[in-house]
């Protein structure tokens, strides 16, 4: 199984570059590996389509898994040495063919979904266990697969970027700016500061509220309705602050393809960073509350592990990645954006468990509000891409959304789009869910699944 | 937790939500039928401390043999077809359906029509619908209490 792609892969790999993504091309003419470098470069790394098939790099980067039974079920493509490729996106009705067979004594399955008891996305969990011990858990998502991807080919570029914004509302800014970048990048343009500072502005403001709202989730999962409703109400507060600043509770089209409109005077300015001194303070003393609470605090060590070397393994993302020791973050290395002098922050304690994510969020939100608190200290006024070098065919972005690193990869013949790839956070770090909850307890599934708090609707597209 | 209950107790009075002029109270089932989340986002917002959808005796329940509204997000996907028509089977009568969001009535719709089998009512007859991308937490507060009142 010896091809130039696949030295190419491993060569990369083993000199520091990470997996970051895998798509086919229009119509699956051939598939493209995207490898990131710890300073952020991206390059891709092609390999046409021969009768169908092409070799798989999933025994180099088994973060590729995913990515290829998603090229194999919507573009066709065979992948040599990925075996069993189980369908991702198809839902295949007969059970055995895309559930890893789990047998033994007392082992029987527990089928969850697609419709949840709640307000919850829809997707399917088929958990395989023996009592009430997970053994294995098999994640069907794709239940909202909408088909942005393909349904932007053909689009302006200008006209993609609802494709890939309104994939999820969570992360909608996060996939609106890794868009927008990765056309700009493909046609030769630059964010000078303002830009960079709009654009910076709008992914904290995301962050902020979706971390949040993570706490809050977590106290769910715990039945704490106290701090779930603190948090609730802290979410609350932050949109508002969305909706003062951008006219939108989630900062719907604001970004925009080669430039910003975002205009915000002083005295707005000044608003949002004292409702945003309210929330920060509301945060810290609903933290401190919690952590002292010892029904909450001991539900969330040791449960959920995604330790380093799954992470490494899994191609784990973000906060949960972070929670685990990895101290990566796209941020450190956005050129693009205003994160100069920017560092990735781990807890202290790191096992990657329940506790650990959990308290990830809240360094996180500390950097974010301090970072909102620079932002917000001058106005904001229109601005623009400036050129800065040659126009591509293909251009890459890349950002730090709340779930991780979300990579969007743009080709394009003119003004046209060939092909849109959208890999967000989420997307990355579903596998991780399911290695999470293996070996722990069913009843706290909803707390590990909640200290990840994926979207659906960006993983399904 | 002491304090969470005393700063929750401040708030609810700074807010001062007016109590509700009425006796009724309706469960609500919700199906995301494909949507961007958004529309989850502010029925759950609705439900916060800031809207407080309980005071109106509106709860979300687990199960639709215990729901008199099915409120659909999204528009329909290929996928959530059956799951969603599965869901309003399983209801008692009588029964209302709220299409909520842009998406679950059929405006401004993204996806391949191949994945996408249409609008909300384009599979179940449909009693109200609630426009917005995504709908406020009090255009869904409002829209519930139609439903309530008995003018839908």
């Amino acid at each position: 199984m010896t091809s130039a792609y696949r030295t190419a892969v491993s060569d990369a790999l083993a000199s520091g570059w990470s997996f970051a993504g895998l798509h086919a091309t229009r119509a699956g003419a051939s598939v493209r590996t995207a490898l990131v470098h710890p300073d952020g470069r991206v390059r891709l790394e092609t390999v046409d389509v021969h009768d169908g098939r092409v070799p798989s790099i999933v025994d180099l980067a088994p973060a590729a898994g995913w990515d290829e039974r998603e090229a194999a079920d919507l573009y066709g493509v065979g992948f040599d040495g990925h075996e069993p490729l189980r369908p991702l996106v198809d839902h295949d009705l007969d059970l055995g063919h895309w559930t890893v067979p789990v047998s033994g004594r007392d082992a029987y399955q527990v089928a969850v979904g697609p419709i949840h008891a709640g307000v919850i996305e829809s997707g399917h969990f088929r958990f395989h266990v023996v009592g009430d011990r997970i053994l294995y858990l098999d994640a069907r998502l794709f239940y909202k697969h909408r088909g942005l991807e393909r349904a932007a080919e053909g689009q302006s570029l200008a006209g993609g970027l609802a494709y890939a914004g309104r994939a999820c509302a969570a992360c909608a800014v996060s996939s609106s700016v890794a868009y927008a970048q990765a056309c700009e990048d493909a046609l030769g343009l630059d964010s000078p500061p303002a830009l960079a500072r709009a654009r910076t502005l709008l992914l904290e403001l995301e962050r902020v509220w979706n971390h949040l709202n993570d706490v809050a989730a977590a106290c769910s999962g715990v039945g704490l309705a106290a701090g779930s409703t603190t948090f609730a109400a802290l979410t609350e507060e932050a949109r508002r602050v969305n909706q003062a600043l951008t006219g939108h509770r989630f900062a719907f089209g604001t970004i925009e393809v080669g430039g910003s409109r975002l205009s915000l005077d002083p005295p707005t300015v000044a608003e949002a960073r004292r409702a945003l001194g309210g929330i920060r303070s509301g945060a810290e003393r609903g933290w401190r509350e919690l952590s002292f609470n010892g029904s909450f605090v001991d539900r969330l060590a040791d449960i959920g592990i995604v330790d380093a070397a799954d992470a490494r393994r899994l191609g784990t993302v973000g906060p949960a990645a972070r929670a685990a020791g990895l101290r990566e973050d796209v941020r450190v290395t956005s050129r693009r954006l205003a994160y100069d002098g920017f560092a990735a922050v781990v807890p202290e304690r790191a096992p990657g468990d329940v506790q650990a994510r959990i308290e990830q969020r809240v360094l996180e939100l500390r950097q974010s509000f301090e970072l909102l608190e620079t932002l917000l200290a001058t106005p904001f006024a229109p601005s623009s891409a400036e050129r800065a070098g040659a126009e591509a065919d293909i251009g890459v972005g890349r950002v730090e959304s709340p779930r991780g690193a979300t990579l969007c990869v743009v080709e394009r013949t003119g003004d046209r789009l060939d092909r849109l790839r959208l890999r967000t956070g989420s997307y990355a770090n579903w596998p991780s869910v399911a290695a999470a909850a293996a070996g722990d307890l069913l009843p706290d599934f909803p707390l590990i699944n909640k200290s990840f708090e994926l979207c659906y609707a960006c993983a399904d597209r | 937790m002491l304090t969470l209950l005393r700063d929750l107790r401040t708030l609810r009075r700074r807010l001062a939500l007016p109590a509700p002029g009425r006796g009724r109270s309706l469960a609500i089932r919700h199906v995301d039928a494909g949507s961007c989340n958004g529309c989850e986002h502010e029925l759950t917002a609705a439900a916060g401390p800031h809207y407080d959808l309980q005071r109106f005796g509106f709860g979300v329940v687990a199960s639709p043999r215990h729901a008199d509204v099915l409120l659909v997000t999204g528009a329909v996907t290929t996928r959530m077809h059956g799951p969603l028509l599965t869901a309003y089977a399983a209801m008692p009568e009588p029964r209302r359906v709220v299409a909520l969001g842009d998406c679950a009535l059929g405006c401004g719709m993204l996806g391949l029509p191949s994945e996408l089998v249409g609008r909300v009512e384009d599979v179940l007859p449909v009693d109200l619908r609630v426009p917005g991308c995504p709908p406020t937490p009090e255009a869904i507060q409002a829209a519930l209490l139609a439903v309530c009142d008995g003018s839908v």
